[in-house]
């Protein structure tokens, strides 16, 4: 069981980034809890410049861009 | 009954003025750029210059850039100010990134440009560039106590070092080479070198028929649609629909959807460059230098992108539609009310309150730019419609200060990052400065001596630095005790 956290304040980027992170979990057959974080002093916590961030299993593996299914599941992978 | 068809109508008609007279030669290239800027330039090329030691001769400066450069939407603004505050530069830089972003930004400037007019964005930024590193340098002066305690662990969020790729300029110039020669009305590119005549027998008569769906009076500064303006309202549509199917999911690959939708922009860029008459004989294309200078310069973005590698131009194709979905939607809705807006207010009392440049006109300026709050950009049509109405350009620029930078959501945002005392300071400081900004301005408009307006602009930043340095300096002493 993945933790799966997508950082941001909820913009066009945030949902693509949760959508692609989803399919990305469901595609390589991996259970995977699915966190929001919205609030900013939450977020600052991993060290970001830039929404949508991405961190799986408490480590931030991107940020400020939307990576693609499978770069998400090479991350779950590990 | 009459009054509502009559207000639909004015809504109706503004939307289709914008559409097909402004929008296209410079929001199209303007959104690809802010597209490219968000996906092709690496955000360290330009934080490095952020970080905790960095000297404010340089991070105040960069912090203008990253502004400018970085932050095309709230996305970014948002982590890159608190960052910058918390384990970056500080509140100076912080605040002076979070108060030019909104106005020195491509999608900003060439909007106000094409809009408002070329000298009037360049005011905008230059004011705002000016007095945002003044805001900055204020609450770095006025907090320098709590500037000295911040955030003492050590933090590599700054450190990394990037650059931007040799492609990824390319692509930025020739795009800006595009925006440039679509919207500028000098010789080369309004000289007409050919024309052609279309035997399209119906084409005087649809101008006719438009004319007569839009009213509009020249008098009162309103746009009409002629027969060009339909054809890019039509091809607009045709982007936003194959665009909806080819960009979506860009991330995942390019499919035929996204061609259609690249080869259509660039299409109605060149039917927008032309010169498209209705006669009696039929419709005459008129060839100017635009379209070749056009052409030329989207030639140059092709040649460059295909040297992008698959990532990166799939990243700014992504970014660019995002923000057409973000942005293109409210301002369509707003240029809209804005239409609507326009019939109910008597050019009486926007003459009466602000058609004059002094305190008062930029006072009423800035409390109204405080308290509306407008999507991004359409600060722009709202302004467009003051200056028809007869707002004096002094007033409008305090406008355009205030509205985008203080908004509730941005002032509470502000004050989850940096606390009360600050963001109050922060509000208070944006409104003198923008009716400062507005007074100069409106001076420099009418005429007054213009040494004397950039001497004195020049003195006060002048005065700043000189209290930041001496602060900094005695901050130094105890250190080293």
């Amino acid at each position: 069981m993945k933790t799966i956290k997508i950082l941001g304040s909820g913009c066009a980027n945030c949902k693509k980034l949760e959508a692609v992170a989803r399919e990305a979990a469901t595609s390589a057959g991996i259970e995977a809890d699915f966190v929001k974080v919205t609030d900013m002093k939450a977020m600052m916590a991993y060290d970001l410049l830039s929404t949508p961030g991405l961190v799986i299993d408490d480590k931030l593996v991107s940020s400020g861009r939307i990576p693609t299914q499978a770069e998400v599941r090479q991350w779950l992978a590990v | 009954m009459d009054t509502f068809l009559h207000l639909m109508n004015g809504g109706a008609g503004n939307l289709a003025a914008y559409l097909a007279a402004h929008v296209l030669l410079c929001l199209v290239p303007a959104f690809f750029i802010a597209g490219a800027m968000a996906a092709l330039i690496p955000k360290p090329s330009i934080t490095r210059w952020l970080g905790r030691n960095a000297p404010y001769r340089v991070s105040y400066p960069a912090a203008a850039a990253a502004g400018s450069l970085l932050a095309v939407c709230s996305c970014t603004i948002v982590p890159l100010f608190a960052g910058i505050y918390k384990k970056g530069a500080g509140l100076g830089p912080a605040i002076t990134f979070l108060f030019f972003a909104p106005a020195g930004n491509i999608l900003a400037l060439a909007y106000t440009g094409s809009i408002l007019g070329a000298e009037f964005a360049f005011a905008r930024f230059v004011l705002s560039l000016f007095f945002g590193i003044g805001i900055g340098l204020t609450m770095a002066v006025l907090f320098w106590r709590d500037d000295a305690s911040h955030d003492a662990q050590t933090d590599t969020l700054f450190a990394e070092q990037a650059d931007i790729g040799a492609p990824a300029i390319g692509v930025l110039l020739s795009l800006i080479a595009v925006l440039i020669a679509g919207t500028l009305k000098l010789w080369p590119l309004t000289a007409t070198l050919g024309t052609v005549t279309l035997p399209l027998p119906w084409a005087e008569a649809w101008q006719a028929i438009l004319f007569a769906w839009v009213p509009f009076d020249a008098a009162k500064g309103e746009e009409g649609v002629n027969l060009q303006g339909s054809l890019l309202i039509l091809l607009l549509v045709l982007i936003g629909l194959s665009a909806w199917k080819g960009l979506e999911n860009i991330v995942e690959g390019a499919n035929r959807w996204t061609w259609l939708a690249l080869g259509l922009a660039a299409a109605t860029l060149l039917v927008a460059a032309m010169r498209l008459t209705p006669g009696p004989a039929g419709l005459e294309l008129a060839l100017t230098g635009r379209v070749v200078a056009v052409g030329l310069a989207m030639a140059a973005v092709l040649h460059h992108a295909r040297r992008l590698d698959a990532d990166a131009w799939r990243a700014w194709l992504w970014e660019a539609w995002r923000f057409v979905k973000q942005i293109f939607v409210l301002l369509v809705v707003g240029v809209f009310v804005v239409g609507i807006v326009r019939q109910l207010i008597q050019p009486d009392w926007i003459q009466n309150l602000a058609g004059r440049n002094d305190l008062l006109a930029n006072a009423v300026a800035v409390v109204f730019g405080v308290f509306m709050y407008f999507p991004t950009l359409v600060e722009v049509p709202v302004a467009h419609m003051f200056l028809d109405l007869g707002m004096h350009r002094g007033p409008l620029l305090a406008y355009l200060m205030a509205d985008p930078e203080l908004s509730l959501q941005s002032i509470l945002m502000v004050a989850a990052v940096i606390g009360r005392p600050k963001t109050f300071t922060y509000v208070a400081l944006v409104a003198l400065f923008s009716i400062v900004a507005g007074l100069a301005y409106g001076a420099w408009v009418d005429g007054a001596d213009r040494a004397w307006i950039v001497g004195g602009l020049g003195a006060f930043v002048a005065v700043l630095m000189a209290a930041l340095s001496w602060l900094l300096w005695r901050r130094a002493i105890p250190a080293q005790v």
